[in-house]
């Protein structure tokens, strides 16, 4: 079995912006192991979200290949790859993107609402995932009630519930204050290690980067192994 | 099956905890279902009144050229020899006294008939309340159809006067013909002496015939026989005749028609404008879902069910209420002496709530389909 988890080769990824052509990453090589906790740096415009979107398989790169947990997402239809990331990624975002409307609870079960667990199945899964992100005591509180690295553990608990075995976190921690911010860094680092969870994390904090276990510099769409 | 419930539920919850912009969008919704329930129920009244069933055995015979009762004077006596007519099954010289005869929400129409011959005449007719008994005991004794008790608010022992003429409720009756449950039936010699227009003289006579494929020929019969008397006649299907002489009436409920069409479109219109501003404000929260694994399908999912439930809540709503009020008011439209009755049925409710549904969910194709088709990474950055 392939110890690697990502597999990109020769990526790039190229679109039109007006009449001009922009091209965030260009034949991109990267391997990411199996249990890997991996950040990416670089400055603004650097293509790292265009990386976590055609890793997450929200976006399709140019040319290139992309080997993901053992399959090739350019062989998948919309179809098929809206139900492999499903079950394959949990996608973390800087600003949570919670439902506003719905519970700690209610938020973190949607990923849950289209697959056959019986009602009472998805509920005790949904509880312990909060039980584990810290938040077993509060379930009941909407996002409004909620502190910033709350409602950021909340939306790591909705990335996990599925068991995705790869996570992608995009400056998960860029809106906390440190001592959030630090929390989740230490959440991020116990999946990776006890949970052996894949974990690739845009961040421009070199202090965030330091939790992971590799941190890869991306410039003009290259990747530079960190000094 | 068990994610679209969770779905729908999802979808509900939606609704539920955006109480300002669902309440808003849901009074919308009523108000136009009001509209198009109390048009459509006039519609609906109308056709009951004028199209001709395969029950429909009744002919009325009214003097040629006349349009309005006070002018429609007939002798009693033609009842003998309509009756000997070949096809007749039975004949009821009928007065009839109203209080207005132009197009009016407020008609009182008095129909006098002879009082041995009612049951006779009209065997289906029933009794809620009260007797024939009794009402054979006093000669200004009146039976009230039950729509014109219900509309009076009059029961057994009341009293009342309407075109000059008082009368004392004997009883209630109830008939599956809209006509007879909008009238007040007295005696017939009463009703000549009360409204001055004499002994021996009627307004009209109601005849029924033995099958309903007669209707045509005995109405020509009738109309030969009396062709060369002095008093000629004109003989017409009851429905036939409510068609022709209440035309006033029907060309203004004709128009209404605009009116219902106007609350359906203002329905769609409303619900696509709430839906699409739903869809718009939510643009990056359909994003998110759709990264975490909702397929295109499960957004046009909840999309749809929430217009759908927004139909059905201002459905029920609005068609409940426009049934309740017509219920209790209990409106009857009159146009030269003929009545209709506007009483909502239960058709007219399952197509007013099946209508909102529809017309809600078909609001929210659109929106359903904006949710979908730009891409994840285009919306999650908006």
């Amino acid at each position: 079995m392939n110890d690697n988890m990502i597999q990109c080769t020769g990526v790039s990824k190229s679109y039109r912006r007006g009449s001009t052509t922009v091209t965030p990453l260009e034949k991109l090589d990267l391997s990411v192991r199996r249990g890997e906790f991996l950040a990416l740096m670089g400055p603004s415009g650097s293509g790292k979200t265009t990386l976590l979107n055609l890793l997450s398989g929200i976006d399709s790169p140019t040319e290139g290949s992309l080997v993901i947990a053992g399959n090739e997402l350019a062989r998948f239809s919309r179809r098929e790859l809206t139900k492999w990331r499903s079950q394959h990624v949990g996608y973390i975002f800087q600003l949570y993107h919670l439902v506003p409307v719905l519970s700690a609870f209610e938020n973190v079960e949607l990923p849950l609402l289209l697959s056959p667990m019986s009602k009472k199945e998805r509920h005790e899964r949904v509880k312990s995932v909060l039980d584990l992100v810290g938040l077993g005591d509060r379930i009941h509180h909407t996002p409004s009630e909620l502190s910033g690295g709350q409602e950021q553990r909340v939306a790591i608990a909705r990335a996990l519930v599925a068991a995705p075995p790869l996570l992608v976190a995009d400056e998960p921690t860029g809106d906390l204050d440190r001592e959030s911010a630090r929390k989740i860094l230490d959440l991020l680092r116990q999946l990776s290690r006890e949970h052996g969870k894949t974990i690739v994390m845009v961040t421009h904090d070199p202090r965030a980067a330091e939790a992971a276990d590799r941190t890869l510099h991306l410039e003009k769409g290259q990747l530079l192994e960190a000094a | 099956m068990n994610a679209v419930l969770n779905l729908l539920h999802l979808a509900w919850k939606q609704l539920v905890r955006h109480r300002v912009r669902s309440l808003l969008t849901v009074i919308g919704v009523a108000s136009g279902m009001f509209l198009f329930t109390a048009v459509e129920t006039m519609q609906r009244s109308l056709a009951k009144a004028t199209e001709e069933g395969a029950a429909d055995t009744t002919l009325v015979v009214y003097r040629q050229n006349r349009f309005c009762p006070s002018t429609s004077r007939l002798p009693e006596h033609y009842a003998d020899e309509i009756r000997r007519i070949d096809g007749v099954r039975e004949v009821i010289p009928v007065q009839i006294v109203v209080n207005n005869c132009g197009a009016s929400m407020d008609v009182i129409t008095f129909r006098g008939v002879p009082e041995g011959l009612l049951g006779k005449f009209a065997p289906e007719i029933e009794y809620i309340a009260g007797t024939e008994a009794e009402w054979k005991t006093r000669d200004d004794g009146a039976l009230l159809g039950e729509v014109f008790a219900a509309r009076r608010g009059l029961k057994p022992g009341d009293r009342f006067e309407a075109a000059g003429i008082t009368v004392h409720v004997s009883g209630v009756l109830r008939s599956p013909f809209p006509q007879d449950n909008n009238v007040a039936y007295v005696k017939l010699p009463f009703l000549q002496t009360a409204s001055k227009s004499g002994l021996g003289v009627v307004t009209q006579f109601n005849v029924r015939v033995t099958a309903q494929q007669k209707l045509a020929s005995v109405a020509k019969s009738i109309d030969a026989h009396f062709h060369s008397d002095q008093q000629p006649t004109d003989t017409r299907p009851e429905k036939a005749f409510f068609a022709e002489t209440a035309a006033d009436l029907i060309e203004l409920i004709g128009f209404t028609r605009w009116l219902g069409l106007g609350a359906v479109l203002a329905v769609t219109t409303l619900v696509a404008n709430a839906l699409l501003l739903t869809v718009r404000g939510r643009v990056k929260e359909n994003a998110v879902l759709r990264t975490l694994g909702y397929p295109g399908r499960a957004i046009v999912c909840l999309v749809v069910s929430e217009g759908g439930l927004l139909g059905l809540l201002g459905g029920i709503t609005g068609v409940g209420l426009a049934a309740a009020f017509l219920h209790w008011q209990s409106f009857t439209l009159g146009n030269e002496g003929q009545t209709l009755a506007i009483r909502p049925d239960a058709p007219v409710v399952v197509i007013g709530v099946l209508a909102a549904v529809g017309l809600s969910i078909l609001a929210s194709l659109w929106p359903a389909w904006q949710a979908v088709n730009e891409s994840i990474v285009k919306n999650l950055r908006t």
